[in-house]
């Protein structure tokens, strides 16, 4: 089990690619876009938003293991952690969520503006209904780019 | 495999960075974003290995792996699912890819730290477009990021010819240089671009032409294999930068860690000529029998400003380019010798400095340095300063103002070497620094070979060790 401190759920939710994978029963990896992650109370679990469109692999990947992995990233500054869990629970994620899904997908296409790829280039990458994962955090690792990067956290 | 490899080209240009899936043995998965990945053939692909990361280890384990790209023209994402195959550490695909990380290492001040460790070669397996990451429809772009006009074959071939016919009709170099780079911008909207040319006696690469900058930045130098434009020069190939900020970004995240390390303990950035954050460049070497004859570099504020068409194009132009300096560097040469075989010219009227209440300027030169300043401030060095120092040494003991290429090429104390001594592109240089930072100072050409000194202000010379 790992703990999320305040200062990673700050930078988890301030609107940064994030991108999950999963593997199937022949440990073929497969991944996609998280909309967005939201930090759960525990600071141990957290729920990751993916768009609907992409979960029927990932829920066959799912229900033959629960391994997930989620890779954050900042593309002003390449500042980057994984989180490694196991997914608990799964659930169509809410209309109520839509807005803070909105809003965390909203700030990563507003870093990716920052870099020099403007938001009209990224207007089809936001999708709705997203399947909400329940994730339980076992580890945390660095994974800014260059030595060090893979390092555990904490 | 249903959507052929080929036709995603412009995803491998390295401007949003691809996302590399991979599981271990004991079945974690695990996600990273990738540098860089290369096109190799219609079945394989190749990834950047720069660092021993948990992908690298999870590969040697289980060489499955799932790797989404991006085409940057319509933002759509590509799956590729992968087997690792072999790595290459020598050969002309490695030796590519290392050369667009060097660069970047180089722009950053990273060398050595920030290297590519092998190419990694994998098979495709099939390729599928993302459901979740659709793209925009490729012919309702007008963004900045819409394809250049350069992509259009008729278009290219008639500005190729175009630049041709211009390269033809140039009676000098300066003429010449002068001239394509007003029709890379005029044809191509290549606004931004410079001529720098190797000097031996430094080593480095120096400006002699440029378009689109405020300052013409003439005189600006770049060591070899120093950002860019020096790795161009260093390899003698292009290179060619799709998003230099991402590129830089990530560069620099490199190097914060690497400090946190002890393993690059300073900034070593150095200033380079050109624009101060540029998003796209493209270098390349004009080569002439093997010889470097200059490095054509053209840059942009706009991400994906330059295709691999563009690329292509100004391949062939820089070929052709390297001869046509070279020819015109070696016609003005025998046309000099016919001149000077006829006799001096017309003297040409130069108007003395008007005494009492003129302009004043203190010309030092450094010997040790080959180096001259004016009033305090720098204006040239090495072969261009001695020339400069030269005449205003017998200007000011004789009061000659008119001189010739040839008595400069005969002048021992120059040390110009006997073959392929760029002559008149240091006097390109040197005038063209003049008219920049010292006005009053002028060097006018007088025909073929010839030029006149013009001091329009008085000069107070003083040689230093």
């Amino acid at each position: 089990m790992a703990v999320i401190s305040d200062e990673l759920k700050h930078f988890l939710e301030s609107g940064v690619s994030i991108n999950i994978a999963t593997r199937d029963a022949g440990l073929a990896p497969h991944g996609t876009r998280v909309r967005a992650v939201l930090v759960d109370a525990d600071h141990e679990h957290v729920t990751a938003y993916v768009n609907k469109g992409s979960a029927p692999r990932l829920v066959a990947d799912l229900d033959d293991n629960s391994r997930v992995a989620l890779a954050f990233s900042r593309p002003t500054d390449h500042r980057s952690c994984q989180i490694k869990g196991v997914c608990v629970a799964r659930r169509p994620a809410r209309s109520s969520e839509k807005e803070a899904v909105l809003g965390q997908f909203g700030g990563f296409l507003g870093e990716l503006e920052a870099v020099g790829i403007p938001r009209v280039m990224t207007a089809g990458w936001w999708r709705w209904p997203c399947v909400a994962l329940r994730i339980r955090v076992t580890d945390l690792f660095h994974q800014t780019p260059g030595p060090g990067a893979g390092e555990k956290m904490g | 495999m249903t959507i052929p490899l080929a036709s995603l080209a412009s995803c491998f240009q390295g401007l949003i960075p691809a996302t590399l899936y991979t599981c271990s043995k004991d079945g974690v998965p695990n996600v990273a974003l990738l540098s860089h990945v290369d096109y190799v053939d219609s079945n394989h692909v190749a990834l950047s290995f720069q660092f021993f990361n948990k992908s690298r280890k999870n590969i040697a384990e289980n060489p499955q792996a799932l790797v989404r790209v991006y085409d940057p023209d319509t933002m759509q994402c590509y799956e590729l699912e992968l087997r690792y195959v072999r790595s290459e550490t020598a050969g002309p695909l490695f030796e590519s890819m290392a050369l667009r990380i060097e660069a970047i290492a180089s722009h950053s001040g990273l060398r050595g730290i920030f290297k590519l460790l092998a190419a990694d070669i994998y098979e495709v397996i099939s390729v599928a477009k993302a459901a979740d990451e659709a793209g925009l429809h490729a012919p309702h772009l007008a963004g900045p990021l819409a394809p250049s006009r350069g992509t259009d074959a008729l278009f290219t071939l008639r500005a190729l010819q175009e630049l041709s016919d211009r390269i033809h009709r140039a009676g000098d170099l300066e003429t010449l240089l002068d001239s394509v780079l007003e029709a890379l911008d005029s044809l191509f909207g290549f606004g931004h671009a410079m001529i720098l040319l190797p000097d031996e006696a430094t080593g480095r690469l120096v400006t002699i032409a440029s378009h689109g900058y405020p300052e013409n930045g003439v005189g600006s130098e770049v060591g070899l294999g120093e950002g860019i434009i020096g790795m161009v020069a260093e390899a003698r190939k292009p290179i060619r930068i799709a998003g230099l900020l991402r590129e830089m970004l990530y560069a620099h995240a490199v190097a914060e860690r690497a400090r946190g390390q002890g393993l690059c303990p300073e900034d070593r950035r150095i200033p380079l000529p050109g624009l101060a954050s540029p998003e796209s460049q493209l270098g390349i070497p004009l080569l002439a029998q093997g010889d470097l004859v200059a490095v054509l570099c053209v840059e942009s504020r706009t991400p994906y400003r330059f295709h691999e068409e563009d690329k292509g194009y100004l391949e062939v132009l820089g070929n052709y380019l390297a001869i046509a300096i070279q020819n015109t560097q070696l016609r003005e040469r025998s046309e000099e010798a016919e001149a000077e075989a006829r006799g001096p010219s017309l003297p040409v009227p130069v108007a003395p400095p008007a005494a009492g209440g003129a302009r004043s300027h203190e010309v030092t030169y450094y010997a040790s340095e080959e180096c001259i300043l004016v009033d305090g401030e720098y204006l040239i060095r090495s072969l261009p300063a001695k020339i400069l120092w030269k005449i205003l040494r017998e200007h000011e003991e004789s009061g000659r103002t008119e001189f010739t290429n040839r008595e400069l090429r005969l002048d021992k104390s120059l040390n110009l070497p006997d073959f392929k001594d760029n002559l008149e592109s240091r006097l390109i240089l040197l005038r063209r620094r003049l008219d920049q930072r010292c006005p009053d100072v002028r060097i006018v050409p007088a025909g073929r070979g010839r030029f006149v000194l013009e001091p329009k202000a008085l000069l107070a010379l003083t040689e230093k060790p």
